[in-house]
C-alpha cells in the first residue's frame, strides 16, 4: 500500500525524529519527569538543611560523571548539526561543551576537594566559575531558542565544529586561570569554604530568571522533540537551583544540596539517553531501509530475468516455427516429383509467423521502449469505450454482453497512453476468456469512479470461472496461465505498467459469480479543462 | 523411410508450431497423429504401431517432463523427443535421465529431429520385436507341465539323463520322455537350440519379475 505522504517533504525528520516534532507519546513522558522531579524536590525539602560530614571526596565522582555526560551530549549535538547543520543547534552543542569543561576548573578549585594539588586556600574562585558555568548554560539554551535554523554550506559545519571546539576549550582555560589567579580580587561570594555569602543571592536569582525566559522561549516554539527535552533539562536546573540556593539556604554539602546535583545528574542523564536512543533509532531506520531498497532491487532484478526470458520465448516460438515450416516446405519440393501444394502451404504458415513474431516485437515495444516514459493527461473514460470498440468483435464472438458504468467528470489521470490501453485490454480480453466456457450469461462489465478525491479506480469483472483459489498472488507472476494458449505474461504486464504509474492492481470474486480485477490511478491534479486536446488521445 | 508401419504423435499447445512439425514429419514419410495438450494424447485411440512421441516441454497444466514420468508408470511407453523453447541443462538431464531419446531446443535443425525420431521408432521397433518373442516363448513354455519345468533347467545346465534321474528321483526312461517333450513343446532342433531358448526364458521371466514388481 502506498501512502499519500511524500517522502522528500518527511525525510529530514526520518533522518532523525529528534528534530521532529515531538509526538504525544514524548510529551507525556517529558511531563511526567517534570512531576517526578517535583515529587522529589518535595521529599528533599525536609531533611534539605542537614550537613554532610566528608563528603567532599565523592566530587571528584560527581564532577567527573557531569564532564562525560556533558561531553557526549556536547558531541551528540555536534554530529546532529554536522547532518543538519543548523546554526543554532551549534549553538547548543557549545553550550554543553562550556558546561562540561567548565566542571574541571570548578571542581579543582573546590575547596576540600583537591587541596593537595591546587593548594587550598581559594574560597570565591569556585563560586565563581559555578556562577559563570550557570549563567552560561541558560544563554546558550535561550540563544538556541531564539536563532533562527540557517543551514550552514557543509563545508563550513566541520570547520565550525572545530572551531567551536578550539574556543570554547581556549574560553574556559583562560577564564579558570584569570579566575583562580585573582581569587583575591574576586567578589565575595562565599563567606567561608561551606558557606555562601549575601552577595550570591544575585547569582541564583539571575539564573532563575534566565531559565524562565528559556523556558518561556522553548515552551512558545516547541519545534522539535529536542525542544521539549531541552525545557526538561531547564526545569530540572531550576529545581536543582531551588535546592541548592533556597530550600538548603546555600550551605554546600547539605542533603539538599547534593539532592540538587543528584537531580541535575539524572536530568542530564535522561537527555544523554534520550538522544542516544534516537541515534539508535535513526540507525535502525537506515538500516531498515537499505535492506528494503536492496530487496526491492532485487526482485526488480528477478523481474525483470524472468521478463527478458519470457520475451526471449515469444520471440523464438515464431521463429521456430518459421524455421521448422521452411525446412518441411524445401523437404516437399525436393520430393522426385515436388509436392508444391505443401510447400505453398508451409509458405504461408511462415508468412502468418513471421506476421506473429511482429506483433510480438510491437507489443514489446509498447512495453518498454518508445515513449514508455511519455506522460500526457489522459481520460480514462475515453480510453475505456476505445479499447471495448476494439474488443467489440472479440466479445460478440465469445457472446459476451458488454455494459458500462464510467462516472462522469472524472478527473483525468498522468499516463503512458500505450500502456494504459493494453492494460484494459489484456483485463478486457481476460475477462472475455474467462466466460468461454460458461453456460451462464456472460456478462462484462467495466466501471470507472473517483476514490477518495485523489484517485480513479476502474474495475472490470466478468461473470466467468472465477479466480483460483490458491493461486490468487501467483497470477500476477510471470510465466502463470490458466489459458491453454496463454504465455502468461497478460497480468504481469498489468500490475508493472500500473505500478509504474503509481497504481495499484488487484483481484477479488465477483458476486455471485466471475472475478473482478480493479486497478487505481493516482488523478491529475490538473482540471480536464487544462488538458488541452491531447486528453481524448486514445479515443479514435 | 516409412518401409515399414509407424506413426508418430506431436503434442504441442502451439497450433501452428503442431502443424509445422506435422509437414515436416509427413515431408519424409512419416505417418503423424497431431494432439495440442497430453489429456488429448491420452483420451485419443492410438494404433498400435512402432511409435514416437514428439512432446512440448512446456505445456500448459502438466509440463512435458511430469507427463513423461506419468507415462513411464504405463506398460510399453512410445520412446520421447522432447522439443522446447527455453531448455536448460538440468531439465534436458532430467529428461534424459529418465529415458528421453533426445532433448531439442528450438529452432532445431530439422535433421536432428528426424534423425531423432527415426532412433526413437526404430528403438519402440525393437522393443516390440523383443515383446513379441518373448510373448510367444511365453506362450511355449506356459505349455510345460510342472515336472518338465523342472527338468529344464537340469537339461540346459548339460546334465545327462542319469544325472538328472537320481536328482528328481525318477527313472532314466521317465526323464527321457519328459526331455522329448520339453524339445517339442519349446520347438527346439537341438540341445543347443534348448540351452539358448531355456536363457531368454530365464531372462523373460526375470525381467517380468522386475515389471511386476515395479508395478
Amino acid at each position: 500500500m502506498r501512502g499519500c505522504v511524500n517522502p522528500y517533504e518527511t525525510a529530514s525528520a526520518r533522518l532523525s525524529p529528534l528534530a521532529s516534532p515531538p509526538t504525544r507519546h514524548q510529551l507525556r513522558l517529558a511531563a511526567g519527569v517534570a512531576a517526578l522531579l517535583l515529587v522529589a524536590l518535595a521529599a528533599t525539602t525536609p531533611y534539605a538543611r542537614q550537613p554532610t560530614e566528608g563528603t567532599e571526596a565523592l566530587l571528584p565522582a560527581y564532577a567527573a560523571a557531569v564532564f562525560v555526560i556533558e561531553l557526549l551530549t556536547s558531541a551528540l549535538l555536534m554530529a546532529l548539526f554536522h547532518v543538519q547543520r543548523s546554526r543554532a543547534m551549534l549553538l547548543l552543542a557549545v553550550g554543553y561543551l562550556f558546561s562540561g569543561v567548565m566542571v574541571v576548573p570548578w571542581v579543582l578549585a573546590f575547596p576540600g576537594a583537591f587541596d593537595a594539588l591546587t593548594g587550598g586556600g581559594a574560597t570565591q574562585s569556585t563560586a565563581a566559575i559555578g556562577a559563570i558555568r550557570r549563567l552560561s548554560f541558560p544563554l546558550f539554551v535561550i540563544a538556541y531558542a531564539v536563532l533562527a535554523d540557517r543551514e550552514l554550506p557543509p563545508a563550513a559545519a566541520y570547520r565550525a565544529i572545530l572551531f567551536s571546539i578550539a574556543g570554547v576549550v581556549t574560553a574556559v582555560a583562560l577564564a579558570a586561570w584569570l579566575i583562580v589567579a585573582h581569587d583575591d580580587v574576586l567578589p565575595r561570594l562565599m563567606i567561608d569554604a561551606r558557606k555562601v555569602s549575601g552577595l550570591w543571592r544575585f547569582v541564583p536569582a539571575a539564573a532563575i530568571t534566565l531559565y524562565a525566559v528559556g523556558l518561556i522561549a522553548l515552551g512558545l516554539r516547541r519545534r522539535s522533540m529536542l525542544d521539549i527535552w531541552l525545557m526538561v533539562v531547564l526545569f530540572t536546573l531550576l529545581i536543582e537551583l531551588v535546592l541548592l540556593s533556597y530550600v538548603s539556604a546555600g550551605t554546600r554539602l547539605s542533603v539538599g544540596w547534593w539532592a540538587g546535583r543528584l537531580y541535575g545528574l539524572a536530568s542530564a542523564s535522561l537527555v544523554l539517553l534520550v538522544l542516544l536512543s534516537e541515534a539508535t533509532t535513526v540507525h535502525a531506520r537506515l538500516a531498515r531501509s537499505v535492506l528494503a531498497e536492496r530487496r526491492a532491487r532485487q526482485n526488480r532484478l528477478t523481474a525483470m530475468e524472468a521478463l527478458s526470458a519470457s520475451i526471449a520465448h515469444e520471440v523464438n516460438q515464431p521463429l521456430a516455427t518459421m524455421v521448422t515450416n521452411a525446412s518441411a516446405g524445401l523437404r516437399w519440393l525436393k520430393h522426385e516429383q515436388p509436392r508444391i501444394e505443401e510447400a505453398t502451404a508451409a509458405l504461408g504458415r511462415i508468412v502468418a509467423e513471421g506476421h506473429r513474431a511482429s506483433k510480438v516485437v510491437a507489443s514489446i515495444r509498447t512495453m518498454f521502449l518508445k515513449g514508455a516514459q511519455e506522460r500526457v493527461p489522459l481520460d480514462l473514460n475515453g480510453l475505456i469505450e476505445a479499447v471495448l470498440a476494439q474488443c467489440q468483435d472479440e466479445a460478440r464472438l465469445g457472446r459476451v454482453s458488454v455494459s458500462t458504468g464510467l462516472e462522469r467528470d472524472l478527473p483525468p489521470v498522468i499516463g503512458n497512453p500505450a500502456q494504459l490501453r493494453q492494460v484494459v485490454a489484456n483485463l478486457v480480453e481476460n475477462a472475455v476468456d474467462a466466460m468461454r466456457g460458461t453456460a451462464r450469461p456472460r456478462l462484462l462489465q467495466v466501471t470507472s469512479r473517483r476514490h477518495a478525491v485523489s484517485e480513479v479506480v476502474v474495475a472490470v469483472a466478468d461473470s466467468g470461472t472465477g479466480l483460483p483459489p490458491v493461486d490468487r498472488e501467483r497470477m500476477f507472476e510471470p510465466f502463470f496461465t490458466t489459458k491453454p494458449d496463454g504465455m502468461g505474461m497478460g497480468l504481469m504486464f498489468c500490475r508493472a505498467a500500473i505500478e509504474a504509474h503509481g497504481g495499484r492492481l488487484w483481484a477479488s470474486d465477483n458476486t455471485p459469480h466471475g472475478a473482478v480485477f480493479q486497478f487505481s490511478l493516482p488523478a491529475s491534479a490538473a482540471m480536464p479543462e487544462a488538458t488541452g486536446p491531447e486528453a481524448g488521445g486514445p479515443v479514435r | 523411410m516409412s518401409e515399414q508401419e509407424s506413426i508418430v504423435f506431436v503434442v504441442d499447445d502451439d497450433p501452428a508450431m503442431g502443424v509445422s512439425l506435422e509437414s515436416l514429419l509427413r515431408s519424409v514419410g512419416h505417418s503423424v497423429m497431431l494432439f495440442q495438450s497430453t489429456r488429448a494424447f491420452q483420451q485419443a485411440p492410438r494404433p498400435d504401431l512402432p511409435a514416437c512421441l514428439v512432446l512440448d516441454v512446456r505445456l500448459p497444466g502438466q509440463s512435458g517432463l511430469e507427463f513423461q514420468r506419468e507415462l513411464s508408470r504405463s506398460a510399453h511407453p512410445p520412446p520421447i523427443v522432447f522439443i522446447t523453447g527455453h531448455g536448460d541443462v538440468p531439465m534436458s538431464v532430467a529428461a534424459m535421465k529418465a529415458g528421453a531419446v533426445d532433448f531439442l531446443t528450438k529452432p532445431f535443425r530439422d535433421q536432428d529431429l528426424l534423425d531423432s525420431v527415426h532412433r526413437a521408432i526404430e528403438f519402440d521397433r525393437a522393443r516390440r520385436t523383443r515383446a513379441a518373442m518373448l510373448a510367444e516363448l511365453r506362450a511355449l513354455a506356459a505349455a510345460m507341465t510342472p515336472r518338465e519345468r523342472e527338468i529344464l533347467p537340469l537339461v540346459a545346465a548339460g546334465q545327462m539323463n542319469k544325472q538328472i534321474a537320481q536328482a528328481l528321483q525318477l527313472s532314466e526312461v521317465t526323464v527321457k520322455v519328459h526331455r522329448a517333450q520339453v524339445m517339442q513343446k519349446l520347438r527346439a532342433h537341438s540341445i543347443a537350440d534348448l540351452v539358448r531358448i531355456a536363457d531368454r526364458l530365464a531372462a523373460a521371466e526375470r525381467a517380468g519379475q522386475a515389471e511386476d514388481t515395479r508395478v
